[in-house]
């Protein structure tokens, strides 16, 4: 994972997500938690390749944007415990 | 007396109704102290006059019909028509239970994983008792059948035997699916998964165990010799009951057991 000083944007680039034709709809719970497990995902991969973690970056900033806090407060609890119900 | 000059049946004033409103009321109330309030009071008092209500009531019918001959052809067009309303309403109530299912398992939440079983839930391998239960169930199907015809044309050892084998076929469903609620790893109140599951599956059993009685009535009064090969209602629409039952049965295996797996 990215330290939490690389996970935060430079200051005043707080982007809205740009529209993601997978989630057309007005309700954008998946999106939110899919981009939480791309994230989580890409992570993951570019440990195991060894290389910089910095791609993920973009994944991180969406779901950021878009999940309740206290939804992915919830979710890195529940990674940490081992009780995360997604694939990752 | 004046004697009637059509063929309807003008039913006697019974108390049964009346008790079987208040049974069901007790009922309903007995579930709601017991979910709530974990006693047992009420709804062992609503049970009991629950069943003390049905053998009266349904006694009294066998008493007007076989020995008093009320049942007439227009009054068992009535039955029929009665009969079926009844499976068609059935057939609602375990519409809701699919509806649920379904809700919850063609899109999962990200609450499950995002999938279905959930994450975490091992289902029943449906190609072991479930499909034995498949088995047994449809060839419930065929003997009842064999029953039938054998009642229609009088031969009374085969419709014996048939109806017998139908029977036990029915309780070793029932046996089967208790021994299956055993085996499994989830439970109705640990998530989604096994509140859809036991909510239908236990659903049907409810009325496997309704239709294995409803068959057994039959059995007992055939034995007395209440049907005769062009007058036996009350067969009739336990078969039907039955068939019902097993195609439900058929829905709840395809999707519940193994498309749900």
């Amino acid at each position: 994972m990215l330290g939490v000083q690389a996970q935060k944007p430079p200051p005043g680039q707080w982007t809205t997500p740009p529209f993601d034709p997978r989630f057309p709809n007005q309700n954008q719970t998946r999106n939110c938690y899919q981009n939480f497990l791309d994230y989580h995902r890409c992570v993951k991969t570019m440990n195991r390749r060894g290389k910089s973690t910095q791609p993920c970056e973009y994944y991180f900033r969406v779901f950021h944007s878009l999940c309740p806090i206290s939804w992915v407060q919830r979710w890195n609890e529940q990674i940490k415990q081992g009780t995360f119900p997604g694939k990752i | 007396m004046t004697h009637q000059t059509h063929a309807y049946h003008m039913v006697n004033p019974s108390p049964w109704p009346l008790t079987g409103a208040f049974s069901a009321l007790l009922l309903t109330s007995g579930l709601v102290m017991w979910f709530h309030y974990n006693s047992i009071t009420l709804l062992t008092l609503g049970l009991l006059t629950n069943i003390l209500t049905m053998y009266q009531w349904w006694r009294d019918v066998i008493r007007e019909g076989t020995y008093q001959g009320h049942h007439t052809p227009i009054v068992q067009k009535g039955l029929r028509y009665g009969m079926i309303l009844f499976i068609v309403s059935e057939v609602f109530f375990f519409a809701g239970f699919f509806w649920a299912f379904y809700h919850s398992s063609l899109v999962p939440t990200h609450d499950l994983g995002g999938c279905w079983p959930p994450t975490g839930i091992s289902p029943l391998n449906p190609l072991e008792v479930p499909l034995l239960n498949t088995s047994v169930l449809l060839a419930s199907g065929v003997s009842i059948t064999w029953a039938h015809h054998s009642l229609m044309e009088g031969k009374r050892n085969h419709m014996n035997q048939a109806l017998l084998i139908t029977i036990m076929l029915g309780l070793y469903f029932t046996i089967l699916q208790a021994s299956e609620y055993f085996e499994t790893s989830f439970s109705i109140s640990d998530g989604i998964y096994g509140s859809t599951f036991f909510m239908a599956t236990g659903f049907h059993g409810l009325h496997v165990i309704i239709g294995s009685t409803f068959l057994i009535v039959c059995l007992l009064r055939q034995l007395k010799f209440h049907f005769t090969s062009k007058h036996h209602f009350g067969f009739e629409a336990a078969a039907w009951y039955w068939h019902f039952v097993d195609v439900v049965w058929l829905f709840l295996y395809v999707s519940i057991y193994w498309w749900g797996s």
